[in-house]
Order: C-alpha cells, then structure tokens, then sequence
C-alpha cells in the first residue's frame, strides 16, 4: 500500500527529529555508563563517606540583671558533647567509652538514647560541662567514635544562688508535648521553669537556629552545607536591689518566711525573698534528680516561693485598713474612745484581747499603736462583715496584685456568700469578728501586704508591683481622704516610736509600721506562744515604710512560727530599712560583688 | 481501520510504570508518605484514560482542538486568580480533595491546537505571517505559566513551537532569525526574569567546584547516588543516598537517581530502552499514517516527551540546571502521569485511524 506522496517532506522532517532523539537517548546512555560503570567505585566510596550533620544552634539566653546592672543570671561557656543517632552503630562501646572518661554514666547514657525524640534529625546531649581533658579525649578518639561531635554551647549560671533562686527562678528541659506542640523548638532546648526566668521566657530566650555540615567518615567536618544563625534573646534590667535582698536574707537566718520591699511611689520591687531557699541548679540551671528529690521531700518546702504562693491571716497588720473603713464610713469618730478590761462578750461569746489585763480607755490612735483587739472587735460589729470585705478589697486583699499572674495565689476574704457557695457552711456572725483583727476567713499573701501598706505610704493610691517594667496606667486616685490617712499613719508612727508602741524597740529607725500575729492553733487559757513546739507557734508579721517624711520603701515581713511579731519580723524589716536608707545616703557604697565561691559546674569530675 | 491498541507502546508503558511504582515504594518509607498506592491509582486511571482516548475519532481531536484551547487559557487565567500556592508557585486548583495543575493539560490542548492549525496549512513551508500564530498559540499559554511562576513547566512547551517549526517547514533565514531572537530574549530573561537561586544553578553547571555545598549540593548529591549505583545496583531499599535523605525531592525531580543508586547500571539501561521502544513506536505511528494531521500530532507529542525525558535526565547526571521539571511516567504526580497517558491515547488514535484518509 502506497501513502500520501504530498506527505513525504513532512516524513523526511520526522525522520531527522527523531535521529536527535535516539543520538540524545545515546549520549545519555554514554554519561550512565560514564558514572556508573567507569567511576562506579569511586562514587560509591564517596557516599559511603557522606555524612550529613543537622547541628541546632541554640540561641542565647538575655542576662538579668538588677537595678544597678549587678548580675542575676549570665551564660558561661561550655562543652558539650553530642551524639548523632543515625550515625551510630554501636552505642555499646560509645557508653563504655563515655563512661571511662567520666562523661556520662552507662545507664544515663542508655536511658538518653532511649528517650531520644525522633524525626527532628536532631543530635543527642550525652554529656555537659566537660573539662578541658575531656574535650581533649573525645577529640583523640574522633575517629573511633565518629558519631560524636563536641560544640561549644552556654551554660546558665546565677553568680548569687540561693539569693535570688525564687525571684530569678531556674530552668527546665522542655517536656515532650512541648516540642510536639511547636516545630521550632528544638528536643533539646532549654526554657525557664519558674520566677523571672519562666515570666519573661518570650522576651529572654533567644530563637535557634541550625546549622547543616558535612562531615567525613571520621568525624572530621568538611563544610557547612546551609546556616540559619541562632538570635540570642533580650536582656532583662529588674528592680530588684540585690543588696537590700541580701540585707533581708542575712536578717533571716535560718527562719521560714518572706520579705518583700517595694518602692510605695512605683510598685517598684526592691527585695523579693523566700527562706528557706535553694541552689538554682549547676547543670546550665538544670536541677540533677538527686538534689530535685531532696528539695522536694524537704519539710520546710524551699521550692515554695512564700511571698507570692504563701497565704497567712494578715493578723493585726490588716488593722489600720479597717481603722481607715471605720473612719471613711464615718462610724467612728478619732477622739471616741473604748474602755478595753482584755475581753468582750459578742454573740453569746467570748472574745479575747492579746493583753490579758486590757489597755483601760483607748481611742482609734491608741487602739492602732497599741493593737488593742477589743476596739476593733467592736469596730468591726459597726462595720458589718460586707463593709469590711468590700474596702479589704479595696486595698488590694483577695486579688492577685500581678506580680506573677501564673504563680501567685489569690488570697481570701471570707463573706456569707462565699461561705456559702465556695465553702458550704453558714456564715456565722462570730467570724466577723475574727475577721476584724485579721483572723479566721481571711488571708493573705506577703506582696499584698506590702501593697496594701504602700497605700499607706504613698496617700491611698492602688500601686501594682513590678519587676520589669511599670505598667502603663493613668495615676489612679487616692481611694480614702487624706486627713484620715494622715490620722493613721500618725497612729502607725507611734507603733515604733511611742512610749506604748508595740515595735518600740526598733524605735532609733526612722520607719512607721504595724505589728501582726498569726495564731497557727487557738490559744488555750493561759498558754503562751512561746510555750508551744515551734510548728504551732503563731506567724510573726511586720509591714512598715521608711522614711517618715514622704515614704520610699514598705518592707513587709511573715517569720514562720516566728511568735510575736515585734521581735522576730520587727528586726528584720529594721534591717533592711536601715540598709535602704544607708543608701540612699552613700549610694552604691554597699553593692556587693558576687559571692566568689558560688559552686560552678566547670569543675570537673 | 486498526481495532488494537499497540502492544510495543503498552508495554513500554507498563515497564516503566512498573519501575516507577517499586522506586516511589522505596522512598515512601524514607519519607513517610505512602506513595505507592496513590501513584498505583493514578497509573490505572492513566491506562483507562489512554484506552478511551484511542477508542476517540482522530477528527474529533482536530475538530475540539480550538474549544480546548479556548478552555484550557481560562483554565491558566482561573489558576492566577484562584490557584492554590505551593512552594511559591501558584499552579494548582483545589477540586474537593483533589489539587490538580491545569499547566500540565494545557500543554496538551496547545498540542492539538497547534497541530489543528498546522494540518490546516496548505504546501510545504510556513509564510511569515503563519510563523507569527505558531509563536502566539504556544506563546500565550507560556506566559501566563511563567506568571505562576512555574518556569520548569513553561519550559516544557518550548518543544512544541520548535517541533511545529520544524516541521511545518521553516526557511534557512527564519531560521538564523529566530536564533539571534532566542539568545536576546534568554539574555534579557537572565538579567530580568530569573531570580537569582536561579542564577545560581545554571552557573554552578558550568563551573560544578564554586559552591560544593550550596546550589551545586543537590547536583552532587545526584551524581554521587547514580554513581554509586555501579554496575548492579545496590538492592531496592538499600541505597544509601537514598535511604539517609542525602538525595532531595526523591519522589519527583530525582526519582531516577534513586532508581539508579538500587539498580545500577543495569536497571538505568533497562528503563532507557523501555523509553526508547515507547519513542520507537511513536515514530513509527507517524511515519506510517495517511494523515497530515496525525503525523503532526504524533510528532509533537513525540518532541515534546522526548524533551522532557532529556531535560529530566541531564539535570540528575548533572548536564543541566535543576528546573524542576519530572520524569514522564516515572516521577510521582497524577497530573503529570494522566497527561501523559492521554497524549499517548492521542496517539493510539493516530495508529487506529491512521489509513483513513482525511
């Protein structure tokens, strides 16, 4: 069969089409040849040696510093040795050799690699902090244990410890639903588990980055395939004085308890402490599990940071704001005045003052100096358990003061509402009565103390406490007249400085302030406090502010089972205030160095 | 008229879907996807796809050819507005669960199209003014693919026009002309339009040592995998470059290289004949047909496969740039994969039809 003649020249063009074809088809087949059967064996040692290395570059953490720029938190320099799984074939002998060198234990070394994170090619720590012998000993065995590698990384260190441990806070390891939750993070990677440290994580940590390297079948790195560069995080300028922290600290002793200072004009926090206190850890600021374990068994509860979780009955200290509602409410009158005989019968009930032969006639100012129970007990009848709630509140009782909105704890004003829907029980009208010298239904942490008593500090205004920075709110208003607040801190003077005054003996401090006692258990008939074992006696307080004349710090103080508060927590808050107006005099002349010998994981073995 | 669909050309196809298939098996465990069973689909469909395409009249393709061009343009413009972007190229348009890339059945309705128009000449040379609609009808489509920007598919029809010149019969001048046009316009395009990672790769071709580790990595990491493959092959599921991710975009652009590192030289050599035998046959089903109309279209889609598996292959041995552009059959991808099978069913219709006389 014959086809198309008209055809022919678009055949011939075909023809020569699909010649460059198959001579294409050829060449291609010429370069396999080339590649695979020339220079097969060549290219096959070549991917043999192929190692591809994803090295994640943390990002360092910012510094904290305190308010005169005295270091809180910094990063040292450190070695640390990585494995990279998929490298290695037997781990065995990498254990055994790790083990030799004091790296790492056998068994950690095995519960590491098996806890490892999948599918991120991310290496393994299997060592931190090495010495200079160790780098120096992996590196010789390189080629013995190629899947090894040692980077220069950052470890976290606080140059003052236990000093700042609940302020500044520690670190953690990131749990395993954390990495899940965020492809950023690397399995590895380190956040802040509490304090500062956990609050400001966001704006401290850097973010990684990573860096893709080739390295030779020993090990050896041949060449950075791709670099993403690691920022580090921001550093952080706290209020803190660190000095007045230690003042309070070293007043301490070995007492349980909190101080916490604050600037009454700012909610600026100056000292912030908790004893007892703990070491923030040496492992780059992560806690080993034997020292975790000892903390946590501890019965005095170091982990707990007393000024913001702690919840005590205010005592006496709640006295002048109550004193303040009966005078805002126009119940009572300054110059009135209550016959105290050291008890008054209220709801077919009797109730005590803390001087068993009663302070004979005292009026409001005398009734504050002196603390006289029965004045306020009666106050309090006038007031009505409502009234009293409704201005605790507004001095910043039962609310968080947003210090530390996730850690810190509420507190308690105990009402009939809340009696009946949060506790289940009926009010009875008895707790009122507790309530009005700051027992029963009614707690508190340490910071709202020292909040409520800046109000009284600095002319009634709401203040809220910062570390970092203020926050960016209008001057709020004073919320209670001046002349009675003039009337009560005049009352609160006298406390220190009167002849009848219940912190009389601090009197050479230029401070005003205000006693408190925490009953633990109801006192029987004739007992003392200082007669109980030392875990029943009452909670010691003291809340003051320095200077007289236009104030610049409240210091508020719990001594734990510390009995009276005049000489227990007196003292101390005395310290500091005498420490904060030494400075103010000389400032800087005190700011201390770091500690020297601060423990340091840098030395080995 | 011919009631059997070619057995060569079927079993080319198969061959190299089987090969196809049992790579992308191997890579689905290194990269976490099951591939095997998608792409198993996808091959059935193609096969369906190409029976019933060859059961088409030829002239019903010559007579559809401008509505599907007409079409498949709307189809490009619809994709700009409402595409769906992935890795920076906006190609695909989600239809329920299925995203699909008009860009690849585009090129198939400009075949048509062109091979319509150029049955329809009269004598044996294109005049002037008929050189101009060849550049326009594959022109057009090629522009609004590089606004994508999808340049490794753009490129992919360049082959039509050339393939449509040349056989439409071009004199030596025009010729030279469109030469000197070609270098202009890739000299503009090198200063304009590509962007510099771009750059990168064609310049890492001509001198492979300036950067071992950055644009010229995958290169080497392809040739090192082909390499390696040796004589026989490492195994299936054994290759090293493979399995430890060395090699990137296994299961499109570098699927060969995997195939290569398990087989060797010997699996290489086997699917360049199975490429081979399906470009023998389409030759033969254009030289052999009465039909102006089925020789030009044979032709084209001859040219345009030929050129893609060429491109595809000197980019994993390291000839060309990496452009992104797939092996036919062989790559993982449905659009593709479809595509491809009814070019081929076109062409079955070509050998079914092929002594009727038009």
């Amino acid at each position: 069969m014959e086809l198309r003649e008209d055809l022919r020249p678009f055949r011939r063009r075909t023809v020569v089409l699909f010649v460059f074809v198959f001579a294409a088809l050829g060449l291609l087949h010429l370069r396999l040849a080339d590649l695979q059967v020339v220079d097969g064996v060549e290219w096959r040692n070549l991917a043999e040696n192929n190692r591809l290395r994803r090295l994640p570059l943390p990002g360092p953490r910012g510094w904290i510093y305190d308010r005169r720029g005295q270091v809180l938190a910094e990063n040292i320099p450190t070695w640390e040795v990585l494995l990279f799984p998929n490298e290695a074939d037997e781990v065995e002998a990498t254990g055994v050799f790790l083990a030799r060198i004091s790296v790492s234990d056998i068994s950690i070394f095995h519960q590491r690699l098996a806890e490892r994170r999948i599918g991120r090619m991310a290496p393994l720590v299997v060592g931190e902090n090495l010495s200079w012998e160790q780098v120096a000993a992996v590196r010789s065995h390189q080629s013995d244990y190629p899947e090894l590698a040692v980077v220069s990384r950052f470890r976290r260190h606080y140059p003052y410890g236990e000093l700042t441990a609940h302020v500044v806070g520690h670190l953690r390891p990131v749990s395993k639903s954390e990495v899940a939750a965020d492809p950023r993070l690397e399995p590895d990677a380190i956040i802040g588990a509490t304090g500062i440290e956990a609050a400001e994580n966001a704006f401290i940590a850097g973010s990684s980055g990573e860096r893709w390297v080739m390295a030779s079948a020993v090990g050896r790195q041949l060449g950075v395939v791709s670099e993403s560069e690691a920022t580090p995080g921001h550093d952080l300028g706290l209020t803190l004085d660190i000095e007045l922290q230690r003042v309070a600290a070293e007043a301490f002793g070995d007492q349980a308890g909190a101080v916490v200072a604050l600037d009454p004009r700012s909610g600026a926090v100056r000292v912030l402490h908790s004893a007892p206190s703990f070491h923030p850890g040496v492992f780059g600021g992560r806690l080993s599990r034997s020292d975790w374990e000892g903390l946590l068994e501890n019965p005095a509860h170091p982990l707990q940071n007393r000024c913001l979780q702690g919840m005590y009955p205010p005592g006496s200290t709640i006295k002048p704001f109550l004193a303040l509602a009966g005078l805002e409410e126009g119940l009572i009158d300054p110059g009135e005045t209550v016959f105290c005989n050291g008890s008054v019968v209220l709801h077919r009930h009797r109730f005590r003052c803390w001087r068993r032969g009663g302070h004979g006639f005292v009026n409001l100012e005398q009734a504050l100096t002196e603390s006289c129970d029965v004045y306020f007990y009666l106050l309090g009848q006038r007031l009505g358990i409502e009234k009293m709630a409704s201005w605790l509140y507004r001095f910043g009782f039962g609310e968080r003061t947003g210090l530390d909105p996730a850690f810190e704890a509420k507190g308690l004003i105990g009402t009939p509402e809340w009696s009946r829907q949060v506790r289940g029980t009926p009010w009875y009208p008895g707790e009122a009565v507790s309530v009005s010298i700051g027992q029963g239904p009614v707690l508190a942490t340490v910071v709202q103390l020292a909040r409520a008593y800046a109000m009284l500090a600095n002319g009634g205004r709401p203040v809220r406490p910062y570390l970092v920075s203020p926050p960016r709110v209008s001057r709020p208003d004073p919320v209670v007249d001046p002349d009675h607040l003039a009337l009560v801190d005049a009352a609160l003077e006298g406390v220190v400085h009167g002849p009848r005054g219940t912190a009389r003996s601090l009197d050479p401090i230029p401070m005003a302030g205000k006693t408190g006692t925490a009953q633990v258990v109801r006192l029987q008939e004739g007992v003392d406090s200082k007669d109980l074992a030392p875990q029943l006696r009452h909670h010691a307080w003291f809340a003051a502010w320095a200077p007289l004349y236009r104030p610049e710090l409240v210091v508020a103080v719990i001594v734990e089972h510390g009995g009276d508060g005049g000489s227990t927590a007196g003292p101390i808050a005395g310290k500091v205030v005498e420490a904060f107006l030494r400075q103010r005099i000389q400032p800087g002349v005190e700011t201390p160095p770091p500690p020297p010998n601060q423990p340091t994981s840098d030395a080995s073995g | 008229m011919e009631h059997r669909v070619d057995p060569w050309l079927i079993l080319a196809v198969i061959g190299i879907l089987g090969a196809s298939l049992t790579t992308l098996h191997t890579v689905s465990r290194v990269i976490g996807t099951n591939l095997l069973l998608r792409q198993l689909v996808w091959g059935v469909a193609g096969l369906i796809t190409l029976w019933l395409l060859s059961r088409v009249r030829l002239d019903v393709f010559e007579r559809l050819a401008p509505l599907l061009y007409g079409v498949g343009l709307i189809a490009l413009v619809a994709v700009l507005l409402f595409g769906v972007a992935r890795g920076g190229n906006r190609a695909w348009i989600a239809i329920g669960p299925l995203t699909i890339q008009p860009s690849e059945f585009v090129r198939l309705a400009v075949i048509l199209m062109v091979a319509a128009w150029l049955a329809d000449r009269r004598g044996d040379h294109l005049k002037t003014g008929e050189v101009f609609v060849a550049v326009l009808l594959v022109g057009i489509p090629v522009g609004l693919i590089i606004l994508e920007p999808d340049l490794g598919v753009a490129l992919t029809y360049l082959p039509i026009l050339g393939g449509a010149l040349w056989l439409g019969g071009l004199p030596r001048t025009a010729w030279i002309i469109l030469i000197v046009l070609a270098v202009i316009s890739s000299s503009a395009a090198w200063r304009y339009v590509l962007k510099p990672y771009q750059k990168d790769r064609v310049l890492t071709l001509l001198q492979p040592e300036r950067d071992p580790f950055g644009a010229g990595y995958q290169v080497r990491q392809s040739k090192i995998a082909v390499g390696s493959g040796g004589i026989s092959g490492q195994g299936l599921g054994r290759g090293s470059q493979s399995q430890l991710r060395f090699l990137p975009a296994q299961h499109t652009d570098f699927a060969f290289a995997v195939w290569a590192e398990a087989t060797g030289f010997v699996g290489t050599t086997i699917l360049l004949l199975a490429y081979a035998l399906l470009f023998t046959r389409i030759a033969k089903v254009a030289l052999t047909t009465d039909s102006r109309h089925g020789l030009i279209l044979a032709a084209l889609v001859g040219v345009w496969l030929v050129f893609q598996v060429v491109v595809s292959l000197g980019m994993v041995l390291g000839w060309l740039p990496t452009t992104g552009v797939t092996l036919p059959l062989f790559s993982y991808g449905g659009s593709s994969l479809i595509s491809t099978c009814a070019a081929l069913g076109i062409v079955q219709s070509v050998w079914r039809f092929r002594l009727v006389n038009q």
